[in-house]
């Protein structure tokens, strides 16, 4: 799968950056406008949309700027009582909001949406409304955006599979260029120009390694396909939101979506408030740990929880934990080793007055999840590790000595407070 | 599998699966930029591939459904069906292998999947689908939802428990709903057949009654003889067989291209850190006042 693809495949990519370029063969001339489908809460918007609103508008500004056009970013809301939120979203930044709403849409539910995003990603009425000068050419969306999160992800791949093109997931840089490309199968390895094509990057599971991820058109002439929209879905978290403004206007344009009978079958029954049992938000501390621990996973993890008990910390882990690397007894290994835990952009975002990072040698996707704790503290043996650029106070040395000698002072220290008291 | 016993099936599953980097200590190996060494590191069943396979086989003990389990991927993926049909007790085993899928997106995956499970529909359409919440090294998340897509089955995410009506063909199911900013939601949905399945991974079967818990050891014993000779129950196809356009599978078929790969350079130090030697008690004791400060456990000698 090329987005899991960890070295870049030598037949396949060859950046240049010459004027030898074959004709541009621009067929582009019937995508236009930035798409962002929007993520709300009972019509408040979430995070993550007005983080796309935000990027989407940066990256539009510059676009038509550059290529002295006048492309739209459109936002796509389906719901009920979504009036009001469809004004916020041209505060916030989009040109044009396209409402869809409709009493099926109360909830997300990926076979109707699929269709609904479908219908208005094709749709030339939509299109002449917000931008009369490109009614005609009109086919699809250039680009489009979707949350990378439990509704967005699946939302991308299934109206992507419709729309049959490409898309990347879990994106956290955004850049729009022209580039030469030669490549096997998509230019036959002649060099072609791509214009206007958004690069997406994306961080590997490791953390350490960034993939850029293109969408292009195949300009072979055996295998001739046309892969628009460009599309991702993005990191809840990574992008600056554009500060509220009632003066910013745009246009709101209501679309009426064409439902099958049989597509209201699928019905939600019943939508209940859970807790996760871990629980990130009510603990002044947070012990997280990682990869460190692996030279006594098991004796290890028992100083872990004792210093979390002490402190009464709950227990995050980095990505690479919750793949369980290492073997220890049940039920500590369930309990703590999960994908419930993981602090980062694959996992939650945390801000706790105090957070421990033992054996967590700092991947980017990690720091995203608890640059907002209050004081750091980080035990590694490596003072390389990046860990140490975000902590407030580093302790050089394994955790096997350093923990036992913490949790008797915090237990001495405990002693003298009761004493006291 | 005879077409007869299929007809005679109430439910007829498929389970896509994937052979993953095995990231368990003694398996995984790391470069020393903190990078997977996947030349070094051992392959196995993905974790989330096997609770896909262990909810299919929820249904194997409380309807007596039919299991098919399939991936694509080198000859050696036969492994990863191997551990599917132990975890499943699957009655046949599908192994979709060419040249040409390599270098697939996840679209040109879809693609392979969704052909290969049209050709086992020899009865009417494969009742539910399941595939694993997202592989452990690519993580996209992005293969289950398009070939369910491409199915035309319904889909359903984020699956932590699920029943089936028989007799109206109706699936109930519950899904976990976690988005940034909200509370989480377990949402229950009701489908008709046929529906594809991502079970989350807080996904666990629960056989309570008496005669479910004995089918289950009946099944799992069957399980475990038949992936022993897994050999007997596999079935390998190439893209001819297969009867894919080539044009829609592997590179050619792949929108999505790799442009580059770099390492994610070095953000700016956000803090900047006291250094402390871990073996010097006066240094932690330090720490651990500043700990009972911070979070209230104020100390006043």
């Amino acid at each position: 799968m090329a987005a899991s693809t960890v070295q870049p495949d030598p037949r396949t990519v060859m950046p240049m950056r010459e004027n030898s370029t074959n004709s541009a063969n621009e067929s582009e001339g019937s995508y236009r406008h930035l798409y962002v489908v929007v993520e709300h809460d009972d019509s408040k918007p979430i995070p993550v949309t007005l983080e796309m609103l935000g990027e989407a508008r940066r990256l539009m500004d510059i676009f038509n700027a550059r290529y002295s056009s006048n492309e739209k970013v459109v936002a796509v809301v389906l719901g009920i009582n979504i009036k009001k939120l469809c004004e916020e979203l041209v505060y916030y930044g989009a040109d044009a909001v396209i409402c869809v709403e409709n009493p099926n849409l109360r909830y997300p539910i990926n076979l109707i949406d699929t269709k609904v995003i479908s219908q208005v990603a094709r749709d030339k009425v939509c299109v002449s409304k917000v931008s009369p000068e490109y009614r005609e050419e009109f086919k699809k969306p250039r680009y489009m955006f979707f949350s990378a999160d439990n509704i967005g992800r699946h939302l991308s791949a299934t109206v992507l599979a419709e729309l049959e093109s490409g898309l990347a997931s879990d994106i956290n840089k955004l850049v729009i260029e022209d580039l030469e490309i030669k490549h096997e199968h998509k230019t036959k390895g002649q060099l072609v120009k791509y214009e206007k094509t958004l690069e997406m990057y994306r961080p590997d599971f490791s953390g350490f390694l960034w993939t850029t991820i293109l969408c292009l058109d195949n300009r072979n002439p055996v295998i001739q396909r046309e892969y628009h929209p460009q599309a991702c879905s993005i990191i809840p978290g990574v992008f600056a939101p554009l500060q509220r403004d009632p003066a910013r206007t745009g246009i709101i344009v209501d679309f009426s979506p064409e439902l099958d009978q049989a597509d209201k079958a699928v019905k939600v029954l019943n939508r209940q408030v859970t807790k996760s049992p871990v629980d990130f938000d009510s603990h002044k501390a947070i012990i997280s740990f990682g990869r460190g621990i692996k030279d006594s996973p098991e004796d290890n993890m028992k100083l872990i929880l004792e210093l979390a008990n002490e402190l009464n910390a709950e227990i995050g882990v980095s990505l690479p934990i919750s793949k369980k690397p290492y073997s220890v007894r049940e039920p500590v290994s369930s309990l703590y080793m999960n994908s419930d835990r993981v602090i980062g952009t694959s996992g939650r975002k945390v801000a706790p007055a105090v957070y421990v990072a033992i054996g967590v040698s700092g991947a980017m996707q990690h720091i995203a999840g608890m640059k907002e704790s209050g004081f750091v503290i980080a035990i590694n043996a490596d003072e390389n590790s990046p860990i140490k650029d975000e902590c407030d106070i580093f302790i050089r040395g394994r955790m096997e000595e350093v923990l036992p000698i913490l949790i008797e002072e915090l237990k001495k220290q405990k002693q003298v407070m009761e004493v006291h008291k | 599998m005879e077409i007869a016993e299929l007809m005679a099936s109430p439910l007829n599953l498929a389970v896509i699966v994937k052979l993953e980097p095995d990231f368990s200590e003694g398996s995984v190996s790391y470069n020393s930029d903190g990078t997977l060494n996947r030349a070094e590191t051992k392959s196995i069943l993905g974790p989330h591939s096997a609770i896909a396979s262990a909810a299919a086989f929820y249904a194997k003990v409380k309807y007596g459904a039919v299991i098919s389990v399939a991936t694509m991927g080198p000859p050696i993926a036969d492994t990863a069906l191997q551990q599917a049909q132990l975890v499943s007790d699957a009655d046949s085993l599908h192994l979709y292998s060419d040249r040409i899928f390599s270098g697939a997106d996840t679209l040109a995956t879809a693609e392979v999947l969704k052909t290969g499970i049209k050709k086992m529909e020899v009865t009417g359409k494969m009742d539910i689908v399941f595939s694993g919440h997202r592989a452990s090294d690519g993580e996209t998340g992005q293969t289950g939802p398009q070939t369910a897509w491409k199915l035309g089955h319904t889909f359903l995410g984020n699956v932590i428990s699920y029943d089936v009506d028989i007799e109206k063909r109706i699936l109930t199911a519950k899904r976990l709903i976690t988005l940034q900013g909200t509370p989480d939601v377990i949402e229950e949905i009701e489908a008709p057949l046929p529906v594809f399945i991502t079970v989350d991974p807080s996904y666990r079967s629960v056989f309570n009654t008496v005669s479910l818990r004995l089918a289950s050891v009946k099944y799992q014993k069957e399980a475990e003889q038949r992936a022993q000779n897994y050999k007997n129950y596999l079935k390998t196809f190439n893209a001819q067989q297969l009867e894919v356009d080539p044009k829609f599978v592997g590179l050619p078929g792949s929108p999505t291209i790799v442009y580059k790969v770099e390492r994610i350079p070095k953000a700016r130090a956000s803090r900047s850190a006291e250094v402390i030697h871990g073996s010097d008690q006066q240094q932690l004791r330090r720490v651990a006042e500043k700990i009972n400060e911070i979070v209230g456990r104020v100390v006043n000698p």
